[in-house]
């Protein structure tokens, strides 16, 4: 705004029709012209919804095998996308994928994305000092290590010792199912996920931290007497919060495909429960693509769309926020 | 005579009351290190270098001075948000360094500050409401329907319209914001205010008003101000006693006639020299005193007189080895008593 115009009253109006505009909102107005962002928005939101819904929609039980129909090509009567070498439906197979996808992202978002990194970020970039020092190393050291390998030894070398333990918390609690399903494997999955996912988002975080700790309204909330807690919670966070959607949203690729690769090399989701990483192990395999290929090409395309918007979604959130 | 001594300034007593804030051989030094893991101190940057001063109940103490000669860190240091290294800031008789947490907490609301950038000093995340009422929050002030009312009562104290209370900082132009940021100074009816250098990033035509507000709430609220800036005609406005600082030292404390009709620190005379005249001819014709080389580094500071490297008459005395102090030349004007920098 031109100071020179509107000063002379200042109490001259500055458009009191106009309406004022959070950056939530401004955001939103640059998103919604964007069609490709939406598009990957609304194909995201409804492949999430599909993974919710994921026991209601799907026709078979994701467990169900008939050795007699074994291997049949999509179109089959009462299998829309086939089956599998079991003779597991492929579409229920495909769907439960799908919410495993699902689940593991939005876990991960949450454990590492949106509380471990930030909660670490906003402390490190606030309390500097030794707290920044010992936070900042940590995120080093984890960075520094080829995550996808790390990943794959400790669920590899962890996988027993947690069914272990796991087999004695059903036999103790009287819960079933979370072993014979390869439920439990979650729990590694999105272990070792956050464990490596929490330091793109601390650094995002430190750093616009540690900008905005240097700014005057956070020496005249100081001079007013707002305690530390408050300097986080009023003044800063509100000023990070947006570059933390930012940081998991371009994120959201990463940890989907991760997921994916894991479960490729066969340490993380455990069979039965279906995933994209071991739908297209089964599919793959040069002879098996020859005289099967819907077994490849249909978990293929589905997760092949997730991805590409996944990162399209984040461009476009990203885009919008910087004012594109 | 010794810089303490300098507190009992004499002449204004009659016109202001009693002392509200005294300074006494404060030092804010900031300390320089190096090292991989554990972190040493190799220097201190010396910002405020031993300075004391007075100021009176409902008066406006002006501190000049180029950038960098440590009168923002004056200011921080006297509210606390900077911990000072050494000396003493006394507020209406409580010691102000020895408060902590929630004690000094509890004193902010007496002492508040204005910033200079009026873009970086308001939250962008928070309406003009939430910024005014944020600090009756923060001391439990003004509960429920009376805040909402003390809100517009502030708004329009400082020239602002109520009906403005729910746009975000964004919205209004600097001097609108620089308005906002004076309500948020006063929302906790304080007695003191430190005003650093408020109008400096303004347009000149919103300057006036900006500076004309504050000398009305001054009249109205019963204000003590110190007021920092760089530009002498500004200062010379508002201020009922000057100190010029340099290099983290106070060089001569007056009257504001005063110090502009008769200064006697050389570096008062090159300062006040450099002020333009609104008029072309005066202006092509005035003397200008142009001091020889840069401020040097408070990293390192000359020894005795701080001003001795840019002196002109340096080799006539010898303040290279005696550190100079504030002495009393004319009643209720200081000045730094090294003689070749002083003119009688």
């Amino acid at each position: 705004m031109n100071m020179r115009d509107s000063e002379i009253d200042s109490r001259s109006p500055i458009d009191v029709n106009k309406k004022s505009m959070s950056l939530t909102a401004a955001v939103w107005a640059r998103f919604r012209r964007k069609r490709l962002g939406v598009l990957s928005l609304i194909v995201v939101v409804s492949l999430f919804v599909i993974g919710i819904l994921a026991p209601v929609l799907s026709p078979y039980d994701y467990r169900e095998t008939d050795l007699t129909s074994a291997l049949l090509s999509p179109g089959s009567d009462g299998h829309l996308l086939g089956t599998d070498r079991l003779g597991r439906d492929l579409l229920t197979r495909t769907i439960y994928s799908i919410r495993t996808t699902v689940i593991i992202t939005a876990v991960t978002m949450l454990t590492g994305g949106l509380l471990l990194g930030p909660v670490l970020g906003l402390l490190a970039g606030f309390f500097g000092r030794w707290t920044d020092v010992l936070i900042s190393r940590i995120g080093e050291i984890f960075s520094s290590l080829p995550a996808l390998l790390m990943m794959i030894l400790i669920n590899a070398t962890l996988d027993e010792r947690l069914r272990g333990q796991i087999r004695r918390f059903e036999d103790w609690s009287g819960i079933d199912g979370l072993i014979s399903t390869g439920a439990y494997s979650y729990f590694l999955v999105f272990g070792t996920l956050s464990l490596f996912f929490w330091v793109g988002s601390m650094r995002i975080v430190r750093a616009q931290v540690l900008s905005i700790r240097e700014l005057d309204y956070i020496t005249a909330a100081e001079a007013l007497g707002a305690t530390p807690v408050r300097i986080l919670s009023r003044h800063i966070f509100p000023n990070v919060a947006f570059l933390i959607i930012l940081g998991v949203s371009s994120a959201l690729a990463g940890i989907a495909g991760s997921e994916l690769v894991l479960t490729w090399v066969g340490v993380g989701v455990q069979p039965p429960m279906p995933s994209f990483g071991s739908l297209l192990f089964e599919g793959s395999g040069a002879r098996t693509v020859r005289a099967y290929p819907h077994l490849l090409l249909v978990p293929g395309t589905i997760v092949t769309l997730l991805l590409f918007c996944f990162v399209l979604l984040g461009d476009a959130i990203n885009d919008a926020y910087r004012g594109d | 005579m010794t810089t303490e001594s300098a507190t009992t300034q004499g002449s204004s007593e009659a016109k202001f009351g009693e002392t509200l804030l005294s300074v006494k051989g404060l030092r804010m030094y900031f300390p320089v290190t190096s090292g991989l893991f554990v972190q040493r101190k190799v220097a201190d940057v010396r910002a405020v270098d031993g300075i004391s001063f007075d100021v009176k109940k409902g008066e406006t103490l002006g501190l000049v001075g180029e950038s960098g000669c440590g009168k923002s860190t004056t200011g921080r240091a006297i509210l606390q948000l900077h911990r000072p290294t050494e000396g003493t800031v006394n507020f209406d008789g409580t010691e102000l360094t020895e408060l902590k947490g929630a004690g000094l907490r509890r004193f902010r609301r007496r002492m508040q500050m204005i910033f200079q950038d009026p873009f970086s000093s308001l939250n962008p995340r928070m309406s003009v409401a939430q910024i005014i009422s944020e600090p009756l929050a923060i001391h439990g002030l003004y509960k429920g329907a009376e805040r909402r009312e003390r809100l517009d009562y502030i708004l329009n104290a400082v020239g602002l319209n109520p009906t403005y209370a729910r746009r975000y900082p964004h919205e209004f132009s600097g001097g609108q914001r620089q308005r906002i940021g004076i309500g948020r100074a006063l929302a906790v009816e304080p007695d003191f205010i430190v005003c650093d250098e408020p109008v400096s990033a303004l347009d000149v035509s919103i300057q006036a008003q900006v500076i004309n507000l504050l000398e009305d709430l001054q009249e109205q609220f019963d204000l003590t101000y110190l007021f920092i800036a760089h530009d002498l005609s500004v200062v010379k406005h508002i201020s009922d006693r000057i100190a010029v600082m340099y290099l983290g030292h106070i060089v001569e404390l007056a009257e504001a006639e005063e110090l502009y009709l008769n200064p006697v620190h050389a570096y008062t005379r090159a300062l006040l020299s450099a002020i333009p005249i609104p008029d072309p001819i005066v202006e092509q014709t005035r003397d200008r005193i142009i001091l020889e080389g840069d401020v040097p580094s408070p990293l390192n500071p000359p020894k005795g007189c701080v001003f001795r490297t840019r002196c002109t008459k340096k080799d006539q005395c010898k303040c290279s080895d005696t550190v100079p102090v504030l002495e009393e030349i004319e009643p209720g004007h200081w000045v730094a008593n090294c003689q070749c920098c002083m003119t009688k």
